[in-house]
């Protein structure tokens, strides 16, 4: 097994690791293409803890997405298993994976979206509604406070910047207070520099919510921020961080990632 | 080829081609049934008439009129009153002489024997022969066979007539009715100068030519003339036909607007999974022009298969229920014109471009910036001036399939109108219950968020939900109230036979036999005979004017006067009140000062001979009886059907008021199917009364009557399919938009319950206020459609509780379509982005 040649950043906790939030064991996920059976993803191995973050890079097709679909319950695994908070995630039915990802989860995607026809603070307040928490709408006005956008409360979101709407999502995402935070390429529709001030609100964000994060990205330099790194190329790991991680002999994608 | 297959992958363009191919089947259905429906019954009403052109006047036309209709199929028919002679007895009959051409259309039924079975014939009667009605034979006791003479000349009985096609059901004169070729006409000498007749020029040929000539004869006729052609023949005045020419249009009307909704939300999502090309065609910098001819051209040429499969099914389908394979009896294969063929293919055309091209231009108008980034979807999506010309287009089209609209201008101008203003006044009611919602539980905010945020989606949605089950319910309360108003006017059990000249005494033995053979009799009318002498104490002569000069042949013949209390139900009041209500205080009821030996009584007279007449309420009528003077006050003029086979009067005074006139007795009744014996025995008994026997006309009204229910039915099925296909086009079309809410619900961490109840009340708000408005436009449209169709009364009924079970069968329809909706995974919120 290879170990990643990681950028500085927080050095993984391995010693003194927390109990285990996201186990995942030998999952494999296969469909079926018009020419016999795809393999998307195969012998996925990992375990995250509280307050850990992880980078999935790769190229496109890799199984980037697959992978984060599966973790967070909107898919389930061909084979393996995966474990949210020691309970099997992947053999609960769709509305018990649901209630699970209410209580435990929350979602940055790359394309923000925020339902239209709800203006911003409502936006906020959704997940806090379907989660049944008292006072919704207080706790989504301070996290609005908190990404800046107290005075933007009414308004819709057709008439805010992509980066706004990134923010209102992540004040969405960090409402619910999560232990588990996926976050889709989260600056992928945003230019250079609103990407970095989201990525510096989401880390400051996470900081100080002690989730744990799983963030799928092509920025290396983002991926570096991160305390573990899993690396894609078809559907498997061919470069890992995590000891317990399957990883194949490195590939040329994984030497050209460039280390800061 | 390639090009033309790459729409159909969208499921968008699917739905879009499914909604003009079913747009294009029931508007092509609808025309080609509305044109066969005016040719059948323009030859029904042809054959009442003689022909396509009858020119009447009491002397042989002029030498230049006879030039001008010289080129298209003429017939000459006379017809004259004469005396017919047996032996020693004499009758007065009603004689006509008609040319080897007659009839022009139809066929006349005859019989051998009183009783016999009747056999059809296409020509008169051989020179040297007479057909003679029933009551010749059985007032003079003779057989076929038999000679008579008329006038001057013997003629042996050929036939026995049962009915000729130009015969209606009207009583007006009571003499029976003889047949005897032109060719014998002079050998007779009963045409001398002075002799009254009438003259009749059938003319028979294609419409444009019929309206050229008529426009021709109009300019030359004299007074003794009139001219009717079978487009203002007076048979559609009233009647199933006309029922069913305005229920036809009305249909056409509102299938042209159904479609175009089905067509205008179908075409909302196609312009949605377009404006991504159209932004991107414009940021590459192409023109206007190129824009929309990238996404017209193909899309135009793929939808073309569709709406011609569409159209052909349509036509098949009509060729398959009235021609070879119907019940009905008719041409073996439906004839329709050019304007029909081409009507059914550019129909649904028009209608796409209609809704089409204000919102692909709509595409072209708008930034291309604001399209990619999806913003100012309203915008996009159509704006208040686009839903009016999307909603004014199928009107117009409607108007230019029916050359109608005048006539249904009311009920579709509510319809239009409230489509347009309901949703109007609904619109505040959902947005106020958005702001009213904030203390309702998760589900309802958010079912309610989704309606009233998004005016795009909802509020055409909302029109087309309205007028589909508006529609739906005016559909079938006035189909099924069609049907029963025509089962009651010629009910199974409509009088088969008249029986006239019956005296007092006679009654017994007529119910006596009534009663043995199960047969079910009307009321008895009294019947006094009597001539018109004066107007207003002028007389008659001097009272009618030149122009009214064809009213003479009212004036020189013995009147059929009745009384009544009750109205007949056949007859329907004008103006003025019925004499059966107390009109002692009425101010028509003038004491009578013209005779002064006579006392007045009131009179209710028949509205067209009234015009005939230059007769008016209030006027004052003498009559001549073999009792002297009888004087009437005109107190209310009638329309009458006379199509009804009940016994109907020009002339009905007030219960009692002919009581010291030499009265005979009518009445008609209904005999079961049996041999002809059952007649003869009444004949035998009672020898001296008049009895016919109507049931081949009977049979011929209730076959018109069968056809208009089958048209009428199938109209109704197309208008309920049409309706239909705008709920499947409303609810499948936010599909997409709901799948990807419920997809976020689900990322979020809503339970399938939440979403499914959402949903719930999302459909029951939506339906719930359509089917709210489309309880008002109903109601509100009772009131013209009960007076263009029904002339009476439209009841309430349980039709108007339709809308609420209609929006509770949407509500689960929208449902079930939302299947895949609720399916949707999650994960679909990543896949676009998926690496």
């Amino acid at each position: 097994m290879n170990s990643s040649p990681m950028p500085a950043a927080p050095p993984p906790p391995s010693a003194q690791r927390a109990s285990p939030l996201l186990e995942v064991s030998a999952i494999a996920k296969h469909v079926q293409g018009p020419e016999g059976e795809l393999t998307l993803l195969k012998d996925i191995n990992f375990t995250l803890s509280g307050a850990e973050s992880l980078a999935i890079t790769g190229p496109s097709g890799s199984g980037k997405t697959t992978l984060l679909g599966l973790l967070a319950g909107l898919d389930t695994p061909s084979r393996g298993e995966i474990r949210l908070d020691g309970k099997t995630f992947s053999s609960l039915s769709e509305d018990q994976r649901a209630s699970a990802r209410g209580a435990t989860c929350a979602f940055v995607f790359q394309e923000f979206h925020l339902v239209a026809d709800m203006n911003v603070l409502e936006n906020v307040m959704l997940p806090l509604e379907l989660a049944g928490r008292e006072k919704p709408a207080a706790s989504a006005k301070d996290w609005l406070e908190r990404v800046g956008l107290s005075h933007r409360m009414r308004h819709f979101p057709s008439t805010l910047s992509g980066g706004e709407q990134q923010r209102v999502a992540l004040a969405r995402a960090f409402a619910v207070q999560p232990r588990l935070l996926f976050a889709d390429e989260p600056t992928g529709s945003l230019d250079h520099a609103n990407g970095k001030r989201i990525i510096d609100l989401l880390f400051e964000l996470n900081q100080h919510s002690a989730a744990a994060l799983v963030l799928v990205t092509h920025d290396p330099q983002l991926a570096s921020r991160c305390q573990h790194h899993l690396e894609l190329h078809e559907g498997t790991i061919i470069n890992s961080s995590f000891a317990d991680a399957k990883a194949v002999t490195a590939s040329p994608v994984e030497k050209a990632i460039p280390h800061e | 080829m390639s090009k033309l297959l790459r729409p159909w992958r969208d499921h968008s363009f699917q739905l879009l081609a499914l909604a003009l191919a079913i747009a294009a089947f029931a508007l092509s259905a609808v025309i080609f049934l509305r044109a066969e429906l005016e040719q059948r019954f323009s030859v029904s009403t042809a054959e009442a008439l003689g022909g396509d052109l009858v020119l009447a006047g009491s002397r042989t036309p002029e030498p230049q009129q006879l030039a001008k209709i010289a080129s298209l199929r003429v017939s000459q028919i006379i017809d004259f009153s004469s005396v017919l002679v047996h032996n020693d007895a004499l009758l007065l009959v009603s004689a006509r002489a008609v040319d080897a051409n007659y009839p022009l259309f139809g066929q006349i039924q005859l019989a051998n024997d009183r009783f016999a079975d009747e056999y059809s014939q296409n020509k008169g009667p051989a020179p040297g022969r007479v057909w003679v009605a029933d009551q010749v034979i059985d007032r003079l006791n003779i057989a076929v066979g038999a000679t008579l003479t008329v006038g001057s000349k013997a003629l042996e009985i050929s036939a026995i007539i049962r009915q000729l096609p130009d015969q209606n059901a009207g009583f007006y004169s009571m003499n029976p009715r003889i047949v005897l070729n032109s060719v014998d006409l002079a050998a007779t000498g009963v045409m001398g100068p002075g002799t009254r007749i009438r003259q009749q020029s059938v003319v028979a040929g294609e419409p444009e030519a019929i309206q050229q000539l008529a426009l021709n004869l109009d300019t030359s006729l004299r007074p003794d003339q009139k001219l009717e052609t079978v487009a203002d023949a007076a048979l559609r005045s009233l009647g199933p036909l006309r029922q069913l020419s305005l229920w036809a249009n009305l249909a056409v009307l509102l299938i042209s607007l159904l479609c175009g909704a089905a067509i205008y939300l179908a075409t909302a999502q196609r312009v949605r999974r377009r404006a991504k090309l159209a932004g991107l065609l414009r940021s590459f910098g192409a023109s206007r022009y190129q824009v929309i001819a990238q996404l017209l051209g193909w899309e135009f040429l793929a939808i073309l298969p569709a709406v011609t499969v569409g159209s052909a099914l349509g036509i098949a389908l009509i060729n398959l229920t009235l021609g070879t394979g119907g019940s009905l009896p008719g041409p073996s294969m439906i004839s329709a014109s050019a304007l029909e063929w081409s009507s059914a293919l550019f129909a649904p055309l028009l209608l796409w471009l209609a809704f089409a091209l204000p919102r692909l231009s709509a595409l072209v108008r708008v930034p291309a910036i604001e399209i990619l980034r999806q913003r100012q979807q309203s915008s996009v999506l159509g704006t208040n001036i686009e839903l009016l010309a999307a909603l004014s287009a199928p009107v117009l089209l409607a108007g230019l399939l029916t050359a109608s609209l005048g006539e249904l201008g009311r009920v579709l101008g509510l319809i239009a109108a409230l489509g347009v203003l309901l949703p109007a006044l609904l619109w505040p009611l959902i947005k106020s219950l958005d702001l009213a919602s904030a203390r309702l539980p998760l589900a309802a905010r958010l079912a309610i968020r989704r309606l009233s945020r998004r005016p795009a989606l909802t509020l055409p949605l909302l029109v087309s939900l309205t007028l589909a089950i508006t529609v739906l319910t005016l559909a079938g309360q006035t189909g099924s109230q069609l049907l029963a108003d025509w089962r009651t006017r010629l009910p199974s059990q409509a009088p088969n036979h008249f029986v006239l000249n019956l005296f007092g005494q006679d009654m017994p033995a007529l119910e006596q036999w009534l009663e043995q053979h199960e047969a079910i009799a009307q009321p008895l009318y009294p019947v006094v005979r009597g001539r018109l002498s004066t107007i207003n104490g002028v007389p008659v002569k001097e009272a009618v004017t030149k122009e009214k000069k064809s009213a003479q042949r009212h004036l020189n013949r013995d009147l059929v006067l009745t009384e009544a209390s009750t109205l007949p139900s056949s007859n329907r009041i004008n103006s003025g009140r019925w004499h059966g209500a107390d009109l002692r205080a009425s101010a028509l009821e003038q004491p009578a000062q013209l005779s002064g030996n006579t006392a007045l009584q009131r009179v209710s007279v028949e509205q067209e001979i009234a015009d005939r007449l230059g007769l008016q309420l209030g006027d004052q009528l003498q009559f001549v009886t073999s009792r002297g003077l009888l004087s009437a006050t005109i107190t209310s003029l009638r329309e009458v059907d006379w199509n009804s086979f009940e016994p109907n009067f020009y002339f009905i005074f007030a219960s009692g008021e002919l009581a010291a006139q030499d009265v005979t007795w009518i009445t008609s009744f209904w005999l079961p199917e049996g041999d002809g014996a059952r007649l003869a025995e009444l004949l035998s008994e009672l020898p001296h009364i008049t009895l016919l026997d109507v049931k081949s006309l009977l049979d011929k009204a209730q076959g018109i009557i069968a056809q208009a229910s089958q048209a009428s039915a199938l109209l109704g099925a197309l208008l309920m399919f049409s309706a239909l296909l705008v709920l499947a086009a409303g609810l499948l079309g936010g599909q997409q938009q709901r799948g990807r809410d419920n997809a976020l619900l689900r990322a979020l961490g809503g339970k399938q319950f939440l979403i499914k109840r959402i949903l719930w009340i999302e459909f029951l708000c939506l339906s719930g206020s359509a089917a709210l408005g489309a309880t008002a436009i109903s109601l509100l449209a009772l009131y013209p459609l009960n007076e263009r169709l029904f002339q009476q009364g439209l009841s309430l009924s349980a039709w108007q509780a339709l809308p609420l079970a209609l929006a509770c069968i949407v509500t689960i329809c929208g449902l079930l379509a939302s299947r895949k909706a609720l399916q949707q995974p999650a994960l679909s919120l990543l896949r676009s982005n998926e690496d």
